[in-house]
């Protein structure tokens, strides 16, 4: 089922690309990217590797290894609206309705055998215990090879030589899976291809701060957490340059300006992943997403002289590997980089990590005169959705604002 | 009366805030203190944080000197969090702790520690530098520590005899009696929970019949009163695997390392892990850990008693669940919010349970 959807969806994008040669197109290439990832991950003559939200995919891809988080896929089957059949299989096998959906729809996919199995697994303890936990259930699950990357959340010198040593050790793991040695010269590769990725990036979030902004509510929807699937490939690259020419072309034309920006909004942590009409009502409230959370650079370029140390600083700077002290000072840097009246907490409902701190949050903000919407809404799971709760308040919200 | 260390994780040595001059307090979560904890957390988070952290907005607390706080779930990393905002002027340290058992997390762990044990004498207004201290004449700091583990793995061995004796034999009481020796160990002194136990070795009333024997497991079941209501339901405690039951009180194995900090780690992190810890090599060995301690501790069922919305024990229940199963021993889970009245609500369903396994 899986296979078959990716495959469509590469079949269709290529062919609308086509039709464009001379677009830009930077969603679709996007999109058309990320289903020939899927596509390759279900296609069962490849090294797969099941992943945590923080693994070094770069470093993976230069092994061989075709890798992705297991998150990935729960938002996938929420989008594609199937992932109810999915949580009822997890539901009906014993996992909580409680915990996160992006979890309980993945493992309800495993359960069902509609995820490819892997070669082996590699979790990390950044973002959160529960997709740990459920790593671990797939390592349980297909009796495959596990190995875990602890992620500490206090940023020292042994925390990263801690993290770096176990990065070196994962890559003799993987070898001995792959049986295929780690190449110095394809890791260079892939972190130059990382890096220009991250200059791009940072060039595509200066241009997003522009006033008004270039992006629309929909465009860089968990951009940040997403592209580092992708950032230590040539693809990456050409879709990081493809987002950046799309803004400048943007504010060249001045196409943005065709729906009145009133309100400038940050969205914390992931977007809704089902279909639900927020993006547009917020377009007719005249309110723009400007910025995501977890859509910054927060890493210093990767040196191919160190590079286990240089994706342990970067695995460790990622907001949501710090403290919430840590991650509000981060939000409140970008409130007041991309002028925000305001933020909406969606509090991923069954999300300790990101939705735990839910108050500290709104009073970091509020110290800067921020105000936040904190909407109780599981990002996954569609099927308690109070839909017009959501949007009365939402409407409220902008209402204030204005 | 000792100056008193917070601490809320199992995971936190004992022995070290004791050799630093101060008393151990693990702040349970008992209070009548308002439920305040959702205006800086979300209400989804695990019952025992939040009733910590409202212990904490309500200066339901002894004077503390400082308070230890694990890096052991995402919960427990939002309690400290949120504890900056609660009581700002509480000196606080965080340690990391590692998921996976290997020998960087091991050689990691200690170093931790050692930074645990180098505040808490700075706390007591001591200096510790163990890397500077010679072999020939070890410095007094690592002298306190060794003498304070070695109390701990004495106590360690009696509350292991109380064990024993509860996996033969039903002696009404003593599963209340050594949750309170357990107690003290964590909110008073070692010394005083070992005079208790020694106690208690030889329980007071002879053995009886007519209960069904349970092993119980979880995450947190502290209240010496629960026990008495499970031997008022029917029910016989053979064993327990709770981080405030006798997974608490690890003993640390000094023979093997001259590191006594490492010695910690090794201890702590492999020892009847808490369900956020993995052994790597066997994914879901949690599971095959239950079933061994049921039957070693001549169990005919199992109780497991998890709090609300703890994803570490939560994502684990499904295998555990099936690894009883394939065994055949019979399993239900509750699920609580640390209050007796939460226990209350399951006495027909831990009644029916006990009347199902016979005696």
């Amino acid at each position: 089922m899986m296979y078959e959807h990716f495959d469509n969806a590469v079949k269709g994008i290529t062919e609308k690309l086509n039709q464009d040669p001379e677009g830009i197109n930077a969603r679709k290439k996007y999109a058309l990217e990320l289903s020939k990832l899927g596509k390759k991950l279900y296609s069962k003559d490849e090294n797969i590797a099941w992943c945590g939200v923080t693994a070094p995919f770069d470093l993976l891809g230069s092994m061989g290894v075709t890798s992705c988080f297991v998150e990935f896929v729960g938002a996938i089957l929420s989008s594609t609206q199937t992932a109810g059949l999915f949580l009822e299989e997890a539901e009906d096998s014993g996992f909580a309705t409680d915990s996160c959906a992006y979890h309980r729809a993945v493992m309800g996919a495993v359960l069902k055998n509609a995820m490819p199995e892997p070669d082996f697994i590699i979790g990390t303890s950044s973002p959160c215990t529960a997709g740990l936990a459920i790593v671990e259930n797939f390592a349980n699950q297909y009796k495959k090879d596990f190995f875990i990357l602890n992620v500490p959340q206090n940023y020292t010198k042994d925390a990263v030589k801690f993290l770096a040593a176990q990065i070196e050790e994962m890559t003799s793991f993987v070898s001995d899976h792959t049986k295929r040695p780690l190449s110095k010269e394809k890791l260079g590769i892939a972190l130059d291809y990382f890096n220009r990725s991250s200059q791009l990036l940072k060039d595509i979030y200066d241009l997003a701060k522009t006033k008004p902004s270039p992006v629309d509510n929909k465009f860089l929807k968990d951009f940040g957490t997403v592209m580092a699937l992708l950032m230590g490939t040539q693809q990456g690259v050409d879709i990081c340059r493809a987002f950046k020419d799309e803004l400048n072309h943007r504010i060249k034309t001045g196409r943005h300006h065709a729906s009145k920006e009133k309100i400038r909004l940050m969205w914390i942590q992931n977007r809704i992943q089902y279909p639900f009409p927020i993006n547009e009502m917020l377009d007719d409230l005249g309110a723009r997403l400007v910025v995501d959370e977890l859509n910054d650079v927060t890493w210093e370029p990767m040196d191919p002289d160190k590079p286990f140390e240089s994706i342990a600083k970067r695995m460790i700077s990622i907001p949501y590997s710090m403290d919430t002290s840590e991650r509000i000072r981060h939000m409140q840097d970008l409130a007041l980089a991309y002028r925000i009246d305001g933020a909406i907490n969606p509090c991923h409902w069954g999300c300790r990590q990101g939705t735990g701190p839910r108050g500290l949050i709104s009073k970091g903000l509020k110290d800067i005169n921020v105000p936040v919407l904190n909407l109780e809404i599981d990002c996954v799971d569609s099927r308690n959705l109070a839909k017009g709760q959501i949007e009365t308040r939402v409407e409220a919200f902008i209402e204030m604002l204005s | 009366m000792n100056k008193k260390i917070g601490f809320t994780c199992a995971y936190t040595p004992v022995p070290l805030i004791e050799a630093a001059g101060f008393s151990p307090f693990r702040i349970f979560p008992e209070s009548k203190a308002p439920d305040q904890a959702g205006h800086l957390l979300h209400d989804n988070l695990c019952p025992h944080v939040k009733k910590v952290l409202n212990r904490a907005l309500a200066d339901d607390l002894p004077g503390l000197e400082g308070m230890v706080f694990i890096n052991s779930c995402d919960s427990m990393r939002r309690l400290a969090d949120a504890w900056h905002e609660a009581r700002p002027d509480d000196r606080t340290i965080l340690l990391d702790l590692p998921s996976g058992i290997n020998n960087l997390s091991l050689d990691f762990l200690s170093k931790e520690y050692e930074r645990l044990a180098k505040t808490l004498f700075k706390w007591n207004n001591e200096s510790f530098s163990p890397e500077i201290i010679p072999e020939i004449k070890p410095e007094i700091e690592l002298d306190k520590i060794k003498d304070k583990i070695a109390t701990w793995n004495l106590l360690a061995a009696s509350v292991k005899k109380i064990e024993e004796k509860m996996s033969l034999d039903y002696f009404p009481g003593i599963a209340s009696a050594l949750q309170q020796i357990i107690n003290t160990a964590a909110t008073d002194s070692t010394d005083k929970a070992l005079a208790m136990a020694q106690k208690k070795i030889e329980p007071k009333e002879p053995a009886k019949a007519g209960k069904s024997p349970v092993f119980i497991f979880g995450n947190l079941l502290f209240d010496p009163k629960v026990y008495d209501l499970f031997e008022e339901w029917n029910v016989h405690v053979t064993a327990s695997d709770f981080c405030t039951t006798s997974r608490f009180i690890t003993p640390v194995d000094t023979r093997t390392d001259n590191n006594i900090f490492r010695s910690l780690a090794d201890s702590y992190l492999k020892q009847t892990p808490c369900a956020r810890t993995m052994d790597t090599a066997k994914p879901g060995s949690i599971a095959q850990r239950i079933v061994q301690r049921a039957k070693e501790s001549n169990a005919k069922g199992v109780i497991g008693f998890i709090l609300k919305f703890c994803d570490p024990y939560l994502a684990r229940i499904p295998m555990i669940r099936q690894a009883l199963q394939k065994e055949s021993i019979p399993f239900i889970m509750l699920e609580g919010d640390c209050t007796m009245g939460s226990m209350g609500q399951q006495q027909t369903r831990i009644e029916a349970f006990t009347e199902m396994l016979g005696v």
